[in-house]
This record gives C-alpha cells, sequence and structure tokens, in this order.
C-alpha cells in the first residue's frame, strides 16, 4: 500500500466508513477470494486478512471513493504476496508461455468457429464454473474483475497494477480460453446424447 | 436490445478482421466504448462472423453472471471480522 495518508479519521469516522463503505461488499470479496484460492477456509481468511489490513491502512482511503476497487486492490496483493506461495497450485510459470501461446489468430478463428450462443445458454451451472476455475489464475481474475463484479478497464487496470491496454488484450485472451473450455464441454455434451441415443 | 436489421439476410460470411472486429465488439459490451451503437448496428447487420460472436460473447457474460457469482458467504465471517477489529482498536 503505497499511498499517502491524506488525513486522520476520528475513530468514529473509521466505524462510519468501515460499517458503510467496506463491509457491505463481503460477498464480492468472498466471491473472489474462494475463485482464486479455491479452498473456504483459505477464503475466509484472505478476506479476513484483506479486511484487517484496510482497517489498519484506512486513513489512506479516501472517503466516497471507490471502496469496493481498493479492497480488491488489497484483496489480489494478499493472495500474491501470501497465499499464491504458499498453497499447492502451481507457480506464476505457466502463465507467460501461456500467454504467449494464446496469442495467435490461429487460437482466436479456432474458438470462435463451434461454438454457439444456444449451446452456452443451455449449460448447467458447474460446467461454467469449472471452466472460469480450469483459467490460469491471472486470466480468471480479469474475467471475474469484469464479468462478474462489473468493474471497468480502468477500475481493473488499478487493481491490477497494469495499463489499461494490457486489461484489454489479457481479457481477450481470458475470453478465448474460457470459450475454448466451453466448446470441450460443448462437444461433450453433444458425444453423450449420441451415446444415449446408441443405447 | 430489439435489433430487426440482424435478420436482414444481407451479411457477409467472412469477416475482414476477426481479431480486430472481435475485440472491438468486445469492448462494446464491456461498456467501454463511446458512440457504440452505430458501429454496432453496422457490425451485426453486414458481417455474420461478428453478428455471431457478439451473441456468443452477450450469452457467456449472461451465464457468468447468473451462475458464478452465488457463493455462499459463511455466516461467521463478518462477525469474526468485527471482533478482530474489536481487538486491534
Ligand atoms: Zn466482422
Amino acid at each position: 500500500m503505497s499511498e499517502v495518508q491524506r488525513r486522520k479519521y476520528s475513530q468514529e469516522e473509521k466505524n462510519t466508513i468501515f460499517d458503510g463503505e467496506f463491509m457491505p461488499h463481503i460477498d464480492s470479496m468472498y466471491n473472489f477470494a474462494y475463485r482464486l484460492t479455491f479452498d473456504e477456509d483459505d477464503a475466509k481468511d484472505l478476506v479476513q486478512d484483506t479486511y484487517l489490513k484496510a482497517y489498519r491502512f484506512i486513513n489512506s482511503f479516501e472517503q466516497g471513493t471507490n471502496a469496493k476497487a481498493w479492497l480488491f486492490r488489497i484483496l489480489k496483493n494478499s493472495f500474491i504476496n501470501e497465499y499464491r506461495k504458499k498453497s499447492k497450485q502451481p507457480a506464476k510459470v505457466d502463465y507467460q508461455e501461456v500467454e504467449t501461446y494464446y496469442n495467435s489468430d490461429d487460437v482466436q478463428y479456432q474458438s470462435t468457429t463451434d461454438l454457439r450462443a444456444d449451446s452456452v445458454k443451455d449449460m448447467l451451472g458447474d460446467e461454467i464454473s469449472n471452466a472460469l476455475n480450469s483459467l490460469a489464475v491471472d486470466f480468471r481474475t480479469v474475467i471475474i474483475l469484469c464479468d462478474l463484479e462489473g468493474f471497468t478497464y480502468e477500475e481493473m487496470a488499478k487493481i491490477l497494477d497494469i495499463p489499461i491496454g494490457t486489461v484489454r488484450s489479457r481479457l481477450h485472451r481470458a475470453r478465448n480460453l474460457l470459450k475454448e473450455k466451453l466448446r470441450g464441454y460443448a462437444q461433450n455434451m453433444g458425444y453423450n446424447t449420441e451415446e444415449e441415443e446408441e443405447i | 436490445m430489439a435489433m430487426n436489421e440482424e435478420t436482414s439476410g444481407a451479411r457477409k460470411l467472412k469477416c475482414d478482421d476477426t481479431s480486430k472486429c472481435f475485440e472491438l465488439l468486445e469492448s462494446i459490451l464491456d461498456g467501454e466504448m463511446d458512440n457504440s451503437k452505430e458501429v454496432l448496428k453496422e457490425k451485426l447487420a453486414k458481417c455474420q462472423p461478428c453478428f455471431e460472436h457478439f451473441h456468443l460473447e452477450q450469452a457467456i457474460r449472461d451465464v457468468l453472471k447468473t451462475k458464478c457469482t452465488k457463493q455462499e458467504v459463511p455466516n461467521e465471517l463478518a462477525d469474526c471480522i468485527r471482533q478482530k477489529i474489536q481487538e486491534i482498536k
């Protein structure tokens, strides 16, 4: 947290900000934490740590500004600095490779061929959720922030500490990867029904 | 969004630049484009791949939003946080 301390809040002001501006985002924070860690206890710890940090650094938060983005930034940094290290997930090695590999028109073209809007609408929640969860964490994160939480590119850039152009291209790639997964599910759904018919 | 033009049947079957077009359509869906209405109308009316991509992306966003945001927050979490805050006050 590099923000300069703007002012000092009184105890009463701190309580007002915490209850009025921070706590209402607990649902979104937990959803984000759970999709990062895939573990209930880790998600709880991560959310709790985030709120404790937010309280400790409350003087660097300007009342009335975007509390949700501010909190998400803290959570994401806590995850990277603490949880990612101790979790069993593979380290970030895969990310660069994945990003480079999928930055090609081939994948882009392929991924949009035989997946149709109708088959997506027919999918069950588990399939969408699994597809999202299977993405590398950096791709998963941009989709969560944009599509689930409705952050703007500018807000995402601040949360992730990356330029807006990177937000846009990472999102685009993330969506192609997601479509690739969904396409796999859609095909499986097709095979399954055929098999059933034969029996 | 009501778009009667969508069924005009005069769309070209090959997109001139899917990479550029699709990224643009995604920015529009994300609400990140000014004056997006005219661009969108034109693209959807004239290009079949763009038309399909737009509707696919829209469907995915809808499903993500309705199916992936309902993680139930443990009851005790908020109380737990408040209690910890009391301790450091
Ligand atoms: Zn096109």
